[in-house]
């Protein structure tokens, strides 16, 4: 990530013009030149900040030289004197307060000292704070996979309710023959965490390859049946469409706009359990997988791989 | 051959179909003009239905017997959810979560917690008792956050102590407070609701709780005219009577027992003399039948003067639903309006000040924003009463209530006519004191995963509607973000 303050951003503020600037205008609007003081020397060999717009005013004292003209503002000349030495005054006061905070050791240009009631996010931004990326990877992912007739939103109240399902049900009891993923947390602190558990359910049934069919490569027309690995994101796409399966088929107990995701969260929980039917899925491709591997040694596959 | 020209009128037929050839059947719907048969010779044929709308068991007539074509691809799903299984999972209350933590700091409330002052934006938790009256009158709403929680536990809000206090200052005086809460949607004002119950509760008071309005006007309950009424007929709903009966004894139980009558009933189903519990009179409605003359009874125990009898809360949620035409018909088929069901004449009576309580008490509804149908007459008279209440500066012109529009018919005077002199409490949003105490309360429950600190509070405060209650819970937790 290229750095936020570049030096770029100085410089050009920094640098020399060879226009005139604001302060020097011949033609500046008559209402302006009114209301400012005429400057009576300016300095020819002074600099100027291309970005510096503002007339300049530090010219005080000659108020014998001051414009007089049809459009002047009502205020009387005094008045604007008194007003721009006050203005004045105030600027200095200002920057000799901030210096003295730099002479105590403080920084008084911190952007995150001023103007900010909480302060400035540190940098560089977690992701969570991206708009693209404000949701956990998997519950992203997996809520457009809930979502039906393009309404997001209702899939994802749905989704909060299968996690409030998930954090009001007890603890999963574990099947010793259905393992979950390595680096699970302990049962009792699943309910406590339920993007956790739900991410647990759905790694663990993610299969880690699946068939492709090469037509007519087997000799007879038949199908030659190879593994292909897949992605993560791919396995957990294939793991939440086979629970998504299984819930059609559990039987609706209810009504209301609890049923779906209550049905949802109990099909998760026999996962973790071990109950549910997706494990066989899972098994029966890994063992296909297993089986038609010798395959990928054939000659044409290799081409296409 | 016929002349082409009718002969009497010298019109031109319209015999345009003839002349196509479609054969007019005898027996052809006739058309809204009975002289003209243009429409319905020109109709074209009606189409036969396509198989994908006809239903799936196709029953073929045939001269003598009958066949039924079963219908394929039916997948069996086992029995199906008996009758009531559905909706008692829709309304299914679960007041406690095993796996949220204890929150040492919530105490357990006490009669005097809701009143006081000092315990505003604290967290109290129901005693077990009181949640099984709560529960007896249905004031818990399923969707509301108690399952999250170890214990059912509540806010007690700004507004909270003031209406406990005008509660407590009604029974001081004898006299009925009648309040109707109004607010923004998922404000809190059902809760305001199941608040105010439980103060009664836990000071003894007799609670007699509507838990929805639409019940008793909706048509879904059967109704009778009640005998020897006119002008208007009343009508009684006795199966919503022996329901309210049921959950009354429940809620009641211990103050009823306690109660002795003071007047013989014999037209009740059971005989019923003098000095007998008010439970066994409530406990002669064993069937629907007699439910209705049995509530009589027990309201005129209730309300018997010069007796020692304990404050009456009367509340109702979902107001609007009984301030319009209900669904119900009379004999001559008319709309039956809401006020000539009896229970809700008996409510609006009170609510309107028309009924007194022997020991004072309480009248209290809350206005529903989701559900609610919208009743030009009762918004209108809110926003009067709340015109009213405004405490004027001295100095100052009190602000002109506002009037009805003219050019509108759809108001209602026997609407305003109940709500012409009650008190309008706005429930509105929380501040953010009360907000974060609110927010220590779920994060010590392990419900929000994150340091409760200035900016977390301001956040979720802002995400719901600057502190609507129930827009906080759903940011905070219904949310995916856990």
């Amino acid at each position: 990530m290229p750095p936020r303050l570049n030096l770029a951003s100085a410089f050009r503020a920094l640098s020399l013009r060879t226009t005139t600037p604001a302060s020097q205008q011949p033609l500046l609007s008559q209402k302006i030149a009114a209301a400012v003081p005429k400057l009576v020397t300016v300095p020819v060999a002074r600099r100027f900040y291309s970005d510096n717009l503002t007339p300049e005013n530090n010219n005080n004292n000659n108020d014998d030289q001051a414009p007089s003209s049809e459009l002047a503002p009502p205020r009387s000349e005094e008045e604007v004197v008194s007003l721009s030495q006050q203005q004045h005054k105030e600027d200095n006061l200002y920057a000799l307060n901030r210096l003295e905070l730099v002479a105590y050791g403080l920084k008084p240009f911190d952007a995150e000292e001023e103007g900010h009631k909480y302060g400035l996010p540190s940098l560089p931004l977690p992701s969570e704070l991206h708009k693209d990326h404000r949701y956990d990877d998997v519950m992203g992912q997996i809520t457009r996979l809930l979502m039906k007739d393009g309404k997001l939103s209702k899939a994802q109240r749905d989704m909060a309710m299968i996690l409030n399902h998930l954090r009001t049900s007890p603890p999963p009891k574990l099947n010793p023959a259905r393992p979950l993923i390595p680096g699970a947390p302990a049962p009792n602190f699943l309910p406590l965490d339920p993007v956790t558990y739900l991410r647990v359910a759905i790694d663990s049934v993610a299969p880690l390859v699946k068939i492709r069919g090469f037509r007519g490569l087997a000799g007879g027309g038949r199908n030659l049946e190879v593994p292909a690995p897949l992605a993560a994101r791919q396995r957990r796409r294939t793991a939440f469409v086979w629970i998504l399966d299984a819930v059609q088929k559990r039987k609706s107990k209810g009504s209301g706009r609890k049923m779906f995701p209550t049905r949802v969260a109990e099909e998760i929980i026999a996962v973790v359990e071990g109950r549910s039917g997706v494990w066989d899925k899972r098994a029966q491709v890994h063992k296909l997988g297993t089986a038609t591997r010798a395959n990928l040694m054939n000659n044409q596959i290799k081409n296409f791989l | 051959m016929s002349a082409s020209n009718c002969l009497r009128c010298l019109g031109r037929p319209s015999v345009a179909g003839a002349s196509r050839g479609v054969v007019v059947p005898v027996f052809a719907p006739r058309t809204a003009a009975p002289f003209s048969t243009t429409a319905v010779q020109n109709a074209l044929p009606a189409k036969p239905k396509s198989a994908e709308h006809q239903d799936r068991s196709v029953r073929v007539y045939r001269a003598g017997r009958k066949m039924t074509i079963k219908k394929k691809n039916t997948q069996d799903r086992g029995k199906p959810p008996l009758p009531g299984e559905r909706k008692a999972f829709r309304k299914k209350i679960v007041l406690s979560n095993d796996n949220a933590f204890p929150v040492p700091w919530v105490t357990e409330m006490e009669a005097s917690s809701l009143s006081n002052e000092n315990k505003v934006g604290s967290i109290v938790s129901l005693p077990p008792a009181l949640q099984d009256q709560l529960r007896a009158t249905e004031a818990f709403q399923p969707t509301q956050t108690w399952g999250l929680f170890r214990k059912p536990s509540t806010l007690i809000r700004k507004e909270t102590v003031e209406l406990t206090g005008k509660m407590e200052k009604a029974v001081e005086n004898k006299q009925t407070a009648r309040i109707v809460l109004a607010g923004e949607k998922i404000s809190g004002k059902s809760t305001m609701l199941l608040q105010a119950q439980s103060h009664a509760y836990l000071n003894n008071w007799i609670v007699i709780h509507f838990p929805d309005a639409q019940e008793l006007t909706n048509g879904s309950t059967e109704y009778a005219p009640i005998p020897n009424t006119e002008n208007p007929t009343l009508y009684m709903q006795q199966n919503y009577c022996l329901k309210l009966l049921q959950s009354i004894k429940k809620a009641n139980e211990k103050i009823l027992a306690k109660l002795l009558s003071v007047s013989n009933h014999n037209e009740l189903p059971q005989n019923i003399t003098v000095n007998q519990p008010l439970l066994s009179l409530i406990n002669a409605a064993k069937e629907a039948e007699g439910a209705w003359s049995v509530f009589q009874a027990l309201w005129s125990e209730l309300n018997a003067q010069g007796v020692n009898r304990p404050p009456i809360l009367l509340s109702m949620d979902n107001l609007p639903h009984i301030m319009k035409m209900s669904e119900y018909r009379s004999a001559s088929f008319d709309k039956i309006h809401s006020h000539d069901l009896s229970l809700v004449r008996l409510f609006t009576e009170a609510l309107a000040g028309n009924t007194r309580f022997p020991s004072g008490g309480a009248v209290i509804a809350a206005t529903n924003r989701n559900n609610g149908p919208r009743i030009p007459s009762m918004e209108l008279a809110l926003k009067q009463r709340l015109a009213e209440q405004i405490k004027v500066v001295e100095g100052e012109e009190a602000p002109e209530p506002p009037v009805r529009d003219p050019y509108f018919k759809g108001y209602d005077d026997r609407v305003e006519k109940v709500l012409k002199t009650v008190e309008v409490m706005e429930v509105n949003k929380i501040g953010k004191r009360e907000a974060r105490s609110l927010m220590e309360y779920w994060a010590a429950s392990g419900l929000l995963r994150t340091t409760v600190d200035e900016q977390v509070v301001s956040e979720k405060w802002t995400l719901g509607g600057c502190g609507v209650l129930g827009e906080m819970e759903r940011a905070a937790l219904l949310t995916m973000k856990i």
